[in-house]
C-alpha cells in the first residue's frame, strides 16, 4: 500500500478505491491505509447510532416508520431526526476526513492549521477526553431519551410507588410509582437543554458587554462595570430566586434568568480583549484604516476565542448546577416534568425510606458537570500552552 | 494609596445606590400584595386597605422609595410576617449564618491550602493527579446534593450526627456546646466543599507560577535547603492571591448558605432569604439582599486595599 515511487496517477486512483471503500462502510478506506485508532471510531460510532437504530424500531418508536399503533410516533420525531442525520454525519464525516489525511500524508508541504494542532494535542490528553466522552454520552442519551427510556417518566403506578430497586426498576421507583431511571433519562433533557441554551446567552449578551467594555473602554467601559459590580454584588442564585418569584417559574424564564444576569463570562471576556486589543496586529489593523466592527469581529474575537472556549464550557457546568439549585428550592422546572434538580427536591421528603431518590439524580449532576468541568480544564491546556 | 482607598469608597456609595434601586423596582414588580400578606387569613377587604394605605402605597414611587430607605436606616422598617424590625430579625439569624461561614471557611482553608501546595510541589505525581480530579470533582458537586448525602449517610444509616436543626446554643452560637457542634459537622462540611476545591486549585496554580520565577532559583542556586525554599521563598508568596480570594468568596458562601442551610434546616439567614420570597415579605427581602451586597462589596473593596498593602508592588494611582 505505501509504494514511495507510486506516481500521481495511481495515488488519484487508489484514493477513489478508498472513496469507494469508506463510502460503503466508513471508517474502511482508513483501515486500508492502516490508520486503525480512526477507523475504531468510525466503527464505534456507527455500532452506536445502529445499536440506538435497533433499539428504536424493536420498541415501535422509529417515527414515521413506527408499526406499534399504540402511540403516535409524533413525539419521537425529533429523536428519529437526529438519528438519521447522525447516521448520514459518519459517512460524510469519514469521507472528509479520509480526504484530508490522505492529503496530508502525500503533500510535502502540507501545513497543518491551528485547529489541527490543537486536536492532535487535545487527542494525547486523556482528562480532555474523559470530559468529551462523558459530555457525549449525557447527549446521547438526552437526544434519544425517548428511545432508551422505558416508560414515558410521567406515567404514575400507584401500586408501586418507591418499590425499591428492581429488576424491572433498576433504580426503583418514585413516589408517585414513577421509574426513577426513566425519569433520569429525560432529565438529561432538561439539564443540557437549559444548561446550553442559557450558557449561549451568557456568551452572547456577557459577549457583548465585555467586548464593548474592553475594546472602547472610557465611559462605556465604567459604565457597564459599574453595572456588573451592582449586578455581581448580590448572590447569583439570590438575585435569580428573586426574579423568578417574580415572573414565575417556567423554562423561559429560566434560560433568559441565567442566560441574562449570569454575568461571569462577561468579565473575563473583558479581560482577555483589553489584552488582545494592546497586540500590534490589532495596532497594524487599525493602521490601515480597518473599520472598527472589522477589527472587533476579525481581529479581537478570533484570538479571544480559545478562552471563549474554555469559558462556555466551564459556564455549561455551572449553569446546570444553578437549575438543579433552584429546581431543588422550588423555583426551577417545575414537577411533573423530570428534572434532576427537581427530582431531589422531592426526594428530601422521602430520605428515610427511599434512598435511591436522592442518589441517583445527584450522581448524575456530579458526572454531567464533572464532564464539562475536566473538558473546560483540558482545553485550558491544549488551547493555549501559556496559560498552564 | 489614601487617595484610592477614597476614591473607591465613593465608588462603592454609588454602586450600593445603585444595588437599592435596582431591588426596589425588582420588588415592586413582585407579584403578589404585601398588604395581603400582613393583614393575614380571613382579613377583610377594609383592613387590607387599610394596611396599604399605611404602608403608603398610594404615595408616588419615589416617596415610597426613600420611605423605605429611611426606614431602613433609622431601624424602624417593620418586616411584613415578624411584627418586628426588619434589622431585629436579620441580626437574630446572623449569628448562625457567621458561625457557618466560618467554620466552612476555615475546614476549606484548613484543607485546600496543604493539599495545593503538596499538589504543586509533587507535580505529575500520583498525589497531583488525585488532589486535581478531587478539587474537580468538588466544583461539580451540588452543595445541597452533599448535605442532602451527609445527613443521609451519618444521620439516617450511621446515627452519629443529628440529621438537621441547629442543637443547643450558648450566648446564641453553637460552637460552645457539644450537642450544637455535632450539629454543625454537616452543613459546614458541605458549605465548605465548594471553597475547599477552589482554593486547591488556586493554591497549586499560584504555587506552580511562584516556582517558575527566578527567586526561587536564585534561593536554590545560593545552597538553601529545598524544604526552605518551599515553605519560606515560594509558599509565603503564594500565599497571597489564595488569601485575598477568601475576600472575594464571600458572594459564593451566602448563596451556598440559602442552599445549604435551606437543606440542613440551619436557621441563618440564607434559610430566611428564602423563606421571605416564599412568604412575599419584601421588607425582609430588600434587607437581606442589601445587606448581602454590602457585605459583598465591603470585603471586595478591603481585598483591593489588602492586595497593595501585602503585595507593595502594585499601586493604584
Amino acid at each position: 500500500m505505501t509504494d514511495p515511487n507510486r506516481g500521481a496517477s495511481t495515488s488519484e486512483h487508489t484514493m477513489v478505491k478508498d472513496y469507494i471503500l469508506s463510502l460503503m462502510l466508513p471508517g474502511l478506506g482508513h483501515a486500508m491505509h492502516g490508520w486503525w485508532a480512526k477507523a475504531l471510531v468510525f466503527w464505534s460510532l456507527l455500532a452506536i447510532q445502529g445499536g440506538t437504530l435497533y433499539l428504536a424500531i424493536m420498541r415501535g418508536r422509529l417515527a414515521w416508520f413506527a408499526y406499534s399503533a399504540s402511540k403516535s410516533p409524533s413525539e419521537y420525531w425529533l429523536s428519529t431526526s437526529v438519528l438519521f442525520l447522525l447516521l448520514c454525519g459518519v459517512w460524510v464525516f469519514a469521507l472528509l476526513d479520509l480526504r484530508r489525511s490522505i492529503r496530508a500524508r502525500n503533500e510535502k508541504n502540507y501545513v497543518q492549521g491551528y485547529w489541527q494542532i490543537v486536536s492532535r494535542r487535545f487527542s494525547k490528553d486523556p482528562k480532555g477526553i474523559v470530559g468529551l466522552l462523558i459530555i457525549v454520552f449525557v447527549l446521547y442519551i438526552a437526544l434519544f431519551a425517548p428511545f432508551y427510556a422505558r416508560g414515558n417518566a410521567v406515567k404514575m403506578d400507584l401500586v408501586h410507588f418507591l418499590a425499591s430497586p428492581s429488576p424491572e426498576h433498576p433504580l426503583g421507583m418514585d413516589n408517585f410509582g414513577r421509574d426513577v431511571l426513566d425519569r433520569l433519562i429525560f432529565g438529561s433533557r432538561v439539564a443540557l437543554g437549559i444548561g446550553g441554551m442559557a450558557t449561549l446567552l451568557n456568551m452572547l449578551f456577557g459577549g457583548f458587554l465585555g467586548l464593548i467594555g474592553g475594546y472602547f473602554r472610557g465611559i462605556s467601559d465604567a459604565g457597564i462595570m459599574r453595572f456588573l459590580e451592582i449586578i455581581n454584588s448580590i448572590p447569583f442564585l439570590v438575585l435569580a430566586l428573586l426574579i423568578i418569584s417574580l415572573w414565575g417559574s417556567s423554562i423561559l424564564t429560566l434560560v433568559i434568568v441565567l442566560g441574562i444576569f449570569g454575568l461571569g463570562p462577561a468579565r473575563i471576556i473583558r479581560s482577555e480583549v483589553l489584552s488582545v486589543r494592546e497586540e500590534d496586529y490589532i495596532l497594524a489593523a487599525r493602521a490601515i484604516g480597518a473599520p472598527t466592527g472589522r477589527i472587533v469581529l476579525r481581529h479581537v474575537l478570533p484570538n479571544a476565542i480559545a478562552s471563549l472556549l474554555v469559558v462556555t464550557t466551564m459556564a455549561i457546568g455551572v449553569n446546570i448546577i444553578v437549575v438543579a439549585g433552584l429546581s431543588f428550592l422550588g423555583f426551577g422546572i417545575r414537577p411533573p416534568m423530570p428534572s434532576w434538580g427537581a427530582m431531589l427536591q422531592q426526594a428530601q421528603e422521602f430520605m428515610r425510606t427511599a434512598w435511591w431518590m436522592a442518589v441517583y439524580p445527584g450522581l448524575c449532576i456530579i458526572i454531567t458537570v464533572f464532564g464539562f468541568n475536566i473538558l473546560g480544564d483540558s482545553l485550558r491546556d491544549v488551547l493555549d500552552p501559556r496559560l498552564k | 494609596m489614601f487617595g484610592y482607598a477614597i476614591r473607591r469608597m465613593i465608588q462603592l456609595a454609588f454602586v450600593l445606590f445603585g444595588l437599592t434601586v435596582v431591588l426596589f423596582v425588582l420588588l415592586k414588580a413582585m407579584p403578589g400584595d404585601p398588604a395581603r400578606v400582613m393583614a393575614g387569613l380571613g382579613a377583610t377587604p377594609a383592613t387590607i386597605e387599610a394596611i396599604r394605605v399605611k404602608l403608603g402605597f398610594y404615595k408616588p414611587l419615589h416617596v415610597q422609595y426613600w420611605r423605605l430607605i429611611g426606614g431602613l436606616c433609622n431601624g424602624q422598617l417593620q418586616a411584613m410576617t415578624y411584627h418586628k424590625p426588619v434589622w431585629t430579625v436579620i441580626i437574630e439569624r446572623l449569628p448562625a449564618t457567621v458561625e457557618l461561614g466560618a467554620a466552612g471557611m476555615l475546614l476549606a482553608l484548613l484543607v485546600s491550602i496543604p493539599a495545593g501546595l503538596l499538589s504543586a510541589i509533587y507535580r505529575n505525581s500520583p498525589l497531583d493527579y488525585a488532589v486535581t480530579t478531587t478539587a474537580l470533582m468538588g466544583i461539580s458537586i451540588p452543595v445541597f446534593w452533599l448535605a442532602l448525602m451527609l445527613m443521609l449517610v451519618f444521620g439516617v444509616i450511621l446515627h452519629v450526627l443529628p440529621v438537621s436543626g441547629r442543637g443547643a446554643t450558648l450566648w446564641g452560637w453553637s460552637f460552645l456546646t457539644i450537642d450544637g457542634l455535632r450539629h454543625l459537622i454537616i452543613p459546614a462540611v458541605a458549605l465548605s466543599s465548594v471553597q475547599m476545591a477552589m482554593n486547591a486549585r488556586l493554591t497549586r496554580a499560584s504555587m506552580l507560577e511562584v516556582m517558575r520565577q527566578e527567586y526561587i532559583d536564585t534561593a536554590r542556586a545560593k545552597g538553601l535547603t529545598e524544604r526552605v525554599v518551599l515553605i519560606k521563598h515560594a509558599f509565603r508568596n503564594a500565599l497571597a492571591p489564595v488569601v485575598t480570594n477568601v475576600g472575594l468568596q464571600v458572594g459564593a458562601l451566602f448563596a451556598g448558605a440559602v442552599l445549604t442551610e435551606t437543606t440542613t434546616a440551619w436557621p441563618g439567614i440564607g434559610r430566611l432569604m428564602y423563606e421571605s420570597i416564599i412568604r412575599r415579605d419584601q421588607a425582609v427581602v430588600f434587607g437581606l439582599a442589601l445587606f448581602m451586597g454590602a457585605c459583598y462589596m465591603v470585603s471586595y473593596l478591603l481585598v483591593d486595599i489588602m492586595y497593595a498593602y501585602i503585595d507593595p508592588r502594585i499601586t493604584y494611582d
